[in-house]
Order: structure tokens, then C-alpha cells, then sequence
């Protein structure tokens, strides 16, 4: 009974350390993706939630990562493209520091807003790429781990995303 | 002068083409104004995209707790639900499953299409009537009275008029101090 208790708690104790370790990237990850804090934040837990289901798949911490990457990049595309299209953040919850102006902010709450907007005329998948690879920098072998998939539809996605995004900012310049 | 498509220009643009389509288009861009000033557009707005990349600023500790929590229920909540799933086998509904179901929704649907709604029962007035009077209960049909139980010479007699139109009437003897309780009902 106390085995079972002890057991019970040590897995509880693995678990939480599992979430200590990776839950920020996980979620800076989300939140690149769906660019809303609330949603991000809901999609991690899910993320975790998923993962942790399956223990075994845990045992080795940098294929477990690996493997926790994944399943976070396709909550996060499922949930884009359940949702239609990213729900932004509010422009009190946009990033912030103390020095900065009211101008300031503005500015860089509409310049922000501008490249949301660009990001909404992109698929799931396309919007996944793109920004792994531009705005995380990943290589392209990544992504394609990522987002399951071969690197010659990663460069598909990644190519299209630029297209349509440059376009978007062409006819903002207008 | 063949041209690059604007897939390959995106993508030299970042780097992500292959060796030998790289160089193939590099050495194009060396004599085409035209594409390079589209690699500069694409340059130009993979510039802005790490714009995207700021987070904003969040209590670590507290969203740490919360996920926590949240994950823990979440797993909590997947184990009963695990659990309460049957093992094995799961009634599908095909086969004759499907036409006994069928069948039985068509009876029941017609069952009520068909049979009659059960009327309200009527309501009588009834002329009858139970009463209170100075001396006791009394219990008239049609006017004429049929029954009269008298309190006795009791002096304070209380009265209970019942729901079904019945009538108690409690009083103390002044001679014996027994307590009497008269009731008077009729039914139809």
C-alpha cells in the first residue's frame, strides 16, 4: 500500500519535473504559432497533458523533448485550424518594458498587429513553418521533423508562406 | 533569360535551397536586376518576421502552478475515463441491432401518433356541501340537510376543513374534559 503511495508520489514528482523543465519553450513555442497567451497557455497543459499519457515515450529526455515539440506544434496547428484563424492578443497584453513610451508602444502594438494580420492569410501548416523557421530559426530539418513531414513539403510550406506574407506587405504598401 | 520562379526566390532568400539550385540562382541574380530586387523583398521581410518572436511579460512562477494543477487534473481525469470504457466488446449498432432499433422508434413514435391523449377529468361542481355552523358540522345535499353532528355544549369547538372537502371539528367536553374530534367527509 505505502509502495503504491510512494510510487504513486514519485511519479507525480517525475512529472512536475518534466513540466519545470520544458514548459516555457514549449509554450514560447504555442504562443509564436497562435500569438494569444491564454490560448498558448491552454495548449501547453493540452501538450503536456498528451505527453504525459504516454510515460513510455519519456524515458529518454532528448527524444522525449523532440517528441513533446511535436505534439505541441500539432496541438497548436489543430487548434488553428479549428479556430479558423489566430485569435491576437490584446494590446494590453503585448509585450512590454517599463522604459518604454506610450508612443512607443503603439507603435510597436500596430507594427505587431500588422504582421498578425499577414500571418492570418497563411495556412496552419504554412504559418507553422514560416515561423519555425523564420522567426525561431530553426533549419528546415527541424521543422520537417516537426511538423512530420518530408523537407521538401517544409520548403513547399515555407516558400508559400513567404510569397503570400511579401505579397500581404506589398499591398499594405499601397 | 529563364527566370527563377518566385518559390525558388523565397526560398534562396533564406538560405533553404538545395547546393546546386542555389548556386544556379545565385549566378542568375549576379545579371538580373529584376529577381534581385525580389530576393530583396523577401530579405526585407524576413527582417521583420523575429519581431514575432518577442513574448510577452508573464509570471513564470504562476503559470508554472497553474499548469501543474491543470495537467494534473487533466491526467486525473483521463485515467477515470479510461477506466470507466468497456475492455472489449462494444455493441455496435448494425446489423439486426439496427432494424430491432428501428423498428421499436417506429412503434413508439406511431404509438403516440395513433393512441389518444387521455382527457382531464371532468369537474363537477358539486352541490354538496359541509359546514361549520354555531352548534356543530352540518352536511347538505341539494339544500336539504342530510347530516348534523352537534358539539355538545361545547363552547370553543376548533374546525379543520380538509383538502377533499371534509370537516374535523375538535372540542373538550365541559362535563367529562374528553376531548371529542368529529369528522365529516362525503365522496362521490
Amino acid at each position: 500500500m505505502s509502495d503504491a503511495i510512494e510510487s504513486g508520489l514519485e511519479l507525480q514528482e517525475r512529472q512536475n519535473r518534466f513540466i519545470s523543465l520544458h514548459f516555457r519553450r514549449i509554450f514560447a513555442q504555442i504562443y509564436h504559432l497562435v500569438q494569444n497567451v491564454a490560448d498558448a497557455q491552454d495548449l501547453t497543459q493540452e501538450s503536456f497533458i498528451k505527453a504525459l499519457q504516454h510515460q513510455e515515450q519519456l524515458k529518454d529526455e532528448q527524444k522525449a523533448a523532440h517528441w513533446l515539440s511535436r505534439i505541441a506544434t500539432n496541438t497548436a496547428i489543430d487548434f488553428l485550424r479549428r479556430s479558423g484563424r489566430a485569435t491576437f492578443c490584446e494590446l494590453d497584453e503585448a509585450p512590454e518594458s517599463q522604459s518604454e513610451s506610450p508612443e512607443a508602444i503603439l507603435l510597436r502594438s500596430e507594427h505587431r498587429e500588422y504582421l498578425e494580420d499577414g500571418l492570418r492569410l497563411l495556412s496552419a501548416r504554412e504559418r507553422a513553418a514560416l515561423i519555425m523557421r523564420d522567426v525561431e530559426g530553426l533549419p528546415a530539418e527541424e521543422v520537417a521533423e516537426r511538423l512530420n513531414c518530408s523537407k521538401a513539403t517544409v520548403r513547399s510550406h515555407i516558400a508559400n508562406g513567404r510569397t503570400k506574407f511579401r505579397r500581404y506587405m506589398e499591398r499594405r504598401k499601397r | 533569360m529563364r527566370h527563377p520562379n518566385q518559390a525558388t526566390l523565397a526560398l534562396h532568400a533564406g538560405g533553404d535551397l538545395g547546393r546546386i539550385r542555389n548556386w544556379w540562382t545565385a549566378r542568375h541574380l549576379t545579371r538580373c536586376a529584376e529577381c534581385r530586387e525580389e530576393v530583396a523583398g523577401y530579405t526585407e521581410m524576413r527582417e521583420l518576421l523575429p519581431d514575432l518572436a518577442d513574448l510577452p511579460e508573464i509570471s513564470w512562477n504562476r503559470m508554472a502552478a497553474e499548469i501543474k494543477a491543470n495537467v494534473r487534473l487533466g491526467l486525473e481525469a483521463g485515467e477515470c475515463v479510461r477506466s470507466a470504457e468497456m475492455p472489449s466488446h462494444r455493441a455496435s449498432l448494425t446489423g439486426w441491432r439496427a432494424v430491432v432499433a428501428f423498428a421499436s422508434v417506429v412503434v413508439l413514435v406511431g404509438g403516440c401518433l395513433v393512441l389518444e391523449r387521455p382527457a382531464p377529468p371532468a369537474v363537477h361542481i358539486a352541490q354538496t356541501a359541509v359546514e361549520s355552523t354555531g352548534d356543530g358540522i352540518q352536511y347538505q345535499d341539494g339544500g336539504d340537510l342530510m347530516l348534523g353532528l352537534m358539539n355538545g355544549g361545547a363552547q370553543k369547538a376548533s374546525y379543520t376543513l380538509g383538502a377533499q372537502g371534509s370537516m374535523e371539528a375538535r372540542y373538550v367536553d365541559p362535563e367529562t374534559g374528553s376531548i371529542t374530534v368529529n369528522t365529516v367527509s362525503y365522496a362521490q
